[in-house]
Formats: structure tokens, sequence, C-alpha cells
């Protein structure tokens, strides 16, 4: 649905994207991180035009963003950094405009969205009366006119609060699921990312460095953490079973090593086993793992 | 269907205009420098003044001291004064506040080109340019017609452009003023359009609107010098003031269509130059 490949792009001579290249499959939501600067921002920015590539091509729905903007757009809801509504506009205005810019303005549909992201009531006060969370729910419901089939969303839950981001990962969800959107966002709620993405790419320094599923994060050798005594006769059993001792109390088994019967073993041969648990290797450890080679 | 849109998105563009408080107090602003003029024009003293005038001129004062005549002054004297900063400012704004305020990144997440939205945003100042002259024109009137009734004729004495015309009856002079008003519309769209092609850049809106005045009052001073005189049809506050040839008694169609056609075409000149700026920029904090 979504295809950016080998984009470059340069600010007043330094490198701000390199060769990033990523696919969002339909009814996809992908997750694209990284720091403050890594080129998040910088991507969405290219695949809504708005910022103009030194070189490669995004496409959507098979349509080219570089050489035919308005048509590629046209399926397409956005949330572009920051959203600046008209403050001295009511919502209703501000959302009356902006669809505008896409096709006439469909009062019955704009009503719908306005109650399912939650402002009937508000949605004729003037936006400067808006708190964060509202401005952000108005511009949830500017990138949903007209039913786009792709949202691209820069931040979107930057400043909720937590019941504010539950609602905003429900609705997302749900959204994906009745309509089949497909979804391009950035954020730095990793456990967000995590609940929320089929998968996630990494930018670091506007280098790709990771792209993949958020179900495979645990598909490598798998890491238990143990409260082993005396730990100098479990290390011994944990070498001799294939694993590798990451620090005292964690270390990795093979895939083919049960761990009951590995416990079993350390309970036959006189270790006490107060702690035994697999790690569950999540989102977070693999970001830092790639951006900061694993100090959190 | 592309035009219906697009005139969907001019309503949207004016209705920002119009819900801003700024531009509402440009409307109060004028309507004061309005009621000073008509002041001044009810002081024994003006109307001495004038009336030594017209009568040097051999016309008779109570013809021409009238709503008209004020009128006429009142346009005269409030767009060179007042008009000139507030479509400066008001086109100055028109783009580049909305990128300094960040409204454009939410524009541009739409489906809408760079042009378009600037010709949505051009087409909004023209109209609003040219329209605001006539609320000048006509609100001065109201007041006129409080002030001294409706009837009489329409004096023009114009010094710079060298216009003298007297027209006794009310209904020569209402559509004189008429077209007067049409003309110095379409002349400040020029004024406009500077400031639009300023606002276009990378630069905040208030150096748009001091750039464009700037140029224009620079403009205005050097044709005044002995050595550019010759040259004087070369300026564009000149060319803006052709509007004066309307309201000569035998109007000189080629000396008004060529000014035109020269502010026109500068116009377009500046429209396109802001559009290549603006269509080669990044939108991105």
């Amino acid at each position: 649905m979504l295809e950016v490949n080998g984009i470059w792009k340069s600010f007043g001579g330094k490198a701000a994207l390199e060769d990033v290249s990523f696919k969002v499959a339909k009814g996809e939501i992908f997750g694209l991180l990284g720091h403050n600067g890594a080129g998040k921002s910088t991507s969405l920015g290219i695949i809504l035009g708005m910022v103009a590539t030194d070189r490669g091509e995004v496409t959507i729905d098979g349509i080219s963003v570089v050489k035919d903007r308005a048509r590629a757009l046209r399926k397409v809801g956005a949330i572009f950094e920051a959203p600046a509504f008209y403050d001295y506009l009511s919502g209703w205005e501000n959302l009356r405009l902006l669809m505008s810019y896409t096709c006439p303005f469909d009062a019955k549909m704009a009503r719908e969205v306005v109650q399912r992201v939650g402002l009937t009531d508000r949605i004729h006060s003037k936006v400067r009366t808006y708190s964060h969370g509202m401005r952000q729910r108005l511009a949830l419901a500017q990138s949903l006119l007209p039913e786009p089939e792709v949202l691209l969303l820069d931040e979107p839950t930057d400043g909720l609060d937590p019941e504010g981001i539950k609602w905003f990962r429900d609705f997302i969800l749900g959204l994906r699921n009745e309509r089949g959107t497909t979804v391009l966002f950035n954020s730095h709620l990793l456990a967000e990312v995590e609940l929320m993405c089929d998968r996630v790419a990494i930018l670091r320094q506007g280098k790709r460095v990771f792209e993949g599923s958020v179900d495979g994060l645990n598909e490598d050798t798998p890491v238990y953490e143990a409260d082993l005594q005396p730990w100098g006769t479990a290390l011994g059993l944990i070498h001799g079973a294939g694993g590798e001792v990451l620090e005292e109390g964690r270390f990795s088994l093979p895939h083919e090593v049960d761990p009951a019967a590995f416990v079993a073993t350390l309970v036959g041969t006189g270790v006490r086993v107060r702690a035994f648990a697999p790690v569950k290797r999540s989102l977070e450890d693999l970001y830092m793992e790639i951006l900061n080679g694993g100090k959190k | 269907m592309t035009v219906m849109l697009f005139l969907q998105q001019l309503r949207g563009e004016l209705r920002k205009l119009f819900a801003r408080p700024r531009t509402w107090m440009g409307y109060g602003a004028f309507l004061i420098m309005e009621a000073v003029i008509l002041f001044v024009y009810k002081l024994d003293r003006s109307q001495r003044a004038m009336k030594g005038i017209v009568e040097r001129n051999g016309l008779e004062f109570g013809t021409y001291y009238s709503s008209l005549t004020i009128t006429f002054t009142i346009m005269l004297i409030s767009m060179v004064l007042l008009g000139a900063i507030y479509f400066a400012l008001v086109a100055g704004d028109i783009v580049a506040k909305e990128n300094e305020d960040g409204n454009l990144r939410l524009v541009f997440a739409r489906p809408i080109s760079r042009f378009r939205l600037l010709l949505v945003k051009y087409a909004a100042v023209c109209l609003y340019t040219f329209t605001f002259v006539f609320f000048v024109g006509i609100s001065g009137y109201l007041m006129a017609v409080t002030a001294v009734g409706w009837e009489g004729g329409l004096l023009v004495m114009e010094q710079k452009m060298k216009v003298f015309a007297a027209y006794p009856e009310w209904v020569d002079g209402a559509k004189r003023l008429a077209l007067a008003a049409t003309g110095i519309g379409i002349s400040m769209i020029t004024l406009s359009s500077i400031a639009f092609m300023f606002s276009c850049l990378k630069i905040k809106p208030a150096a748009a609107s001091i750039i464009t005045l700037t140029i224009l009052f620079v403009d205005m001073i050097l044709q005044e010098f002995p050595f550019f005189k010759p040259y004087e049809s070369w300026f564009v506050t000149w060319r803006m003031s052709a509007w004066v040839f309307l309201m000569e008694q035998q109007i000189s169609w080629p000396k008004i269509i060529e000014s035109y056609a020269f502010l026109g075409g500068l116009n377009i000149t500046l429209f396109i130059l802001g559009w290549l700026s603006f269509q080669t920029r990044d939108f991105k904090t």
C-alpha cells in the first residue's frame, strides 16, 4: 500500500535521511521509531510531499507522491507534526475548511467522525478553548475525513494522558479491524507501539537500522532470569546444556532445551531454585540494544 | 465539480479572513478615518478654502460642496494613508502567517497542490481588496449624506495626475464615482499582489508587509525627483493612480487600458514569482 524506496534528504548539507526504505502492507499498522532528529518526521514529510526528496521514491497504492502528489494523497489522512488549527475558528469550521482541500464538504460524514472521536459537545466551540487532548481528537477527526485508506500519524499521542493514549490505541485498532485502514505512525511511546503495531522500523541518524515484526521480537535464543544457589554449580549446568551466561542470574538456553526439564536437573543436582522465569524481550529492549548498545 | 470545490475553498479562505478580529479592526479604522475627514470638511475654514477654489474655477460652491465630492476625497485620502498599510498587512499575512503558525502543515497533509492553494489565497486577497474599496466608498458616502445631504454634483481635483472635472448632475457624478471605485479596487490589487508575493517567501508576515510598503514609498518618492520625471509612467504607483483618468470629462480609454495592462502583467509576474518560491520550499519545523 505504501512504499518508501531509497529516500535521501539533507538540510543545509547535513544528511537527514540516507537511503531509507520500508513497505507498509494494506491493513498493517507500522511504527516508525527513533530518537529525536533520527528522521521520522522528515520521512513522513516526504511521504506527504511537504518535504522534497533529494533522491528516492514514495508510492501510495502504486501512485508516486513525487510525480503526482495530489492523486497519491487522495486516499490519505494525516497528522503531521503538532497539529496547528485555526484557533479563531470552531472545530467544525476547521473540519469544513480542511476537508474542502480534498473534496466537497460532507456534513453527515463529518458529524459521524466527530461523534466517533467524542467531540460532539464541543465541536462548535472555538479551537482556542480546546484542551490538548481535544485538539488531538480534532486532529484525528480531520485526518479521518473523508474516510482515508491510509493514515499517517506523527506523534499522535504526544502529550496525552494515559486514558487518552488508551482511547487512541483502541480507536486506531478498531479502525484497522473494521475498515482495514493502513496506519503508519511515529511515536516515542515504545510500549504503545508494541501494543499497536504489526511491524516497526527503527531509524538512527537518518538510516534505517531495523525493520521487522513486533511478534518476532522473541524469536531469538530464549533468555531466562533465575535466582540459583549456589551460582557456581548452576553455571556448570548452564554451560553443559549449551547455554550462555549474560550476567549472574541471567542466561540464555538453546531452543531445544526444555526449561521445565532444566529446572528439574538443577534441583536434582542440589541447586536451590528460588526463581526461574523466561525474559520476554520487549520492543524497548530491542530499541535500546539497537540505538544505545543495550544501555537503558 | 472543480469550480464548485474552488468556490468552497475560496469561501473557507474568506471565512478565515473575516474570522480574525484584526480584519474588523481594519474596518473600524477606516470608519474613524472617514469620520475625521468629514469633520474636517465641516469646519468653516475648510469650507471657505473649498469655496475659494470652486468659485475661482467659475463653479457654484453649493452644487459641489456635496456628498459625492466628500466621498471622492475620503476615498482618495483614506486609500493613500490607510489603504496601503491595511492591504499590505492583510496580503502579507495570508501565506506567511499560516506558515508561521503551522497551519500549512495541516493543509498540505491534504491532496491540494501548492499552486491551487496559492490561487485560492490570491483570489481571496483580490476579492477582499476590491470589495473593501467599495466598502470605503459606500460607507463614506453614507456618512457624507448624513452630514450634507444626498444632493449635489461631483468635483474632482487631482494635482498629481492633473485631472480636473466637474459633474453638476448627481447621476453623472455617482456613475463616475462608482467607476473610480472600480479603478481604485483594481489598482489596489497590485499593492496586495506585491505583499502576497513577499508573503510566499520564507519570511515573517510583518516583513512581507514592511517590504511592500517600503517599495511603494520609495517608488512614490523617486518619481517626484526631477531626474525621473520623464520616466514617471514606469513607476508602479504612477500606474496605480491611472484610475484618476476615469474621472476625466472625456475618458481616454487607451491611456487607462495601457496602465491596467501594465499592472495586470505585473500582478501575474508577482504571483508566478511567489509561487516559484513557494513550490520549492520544504514545510517542516
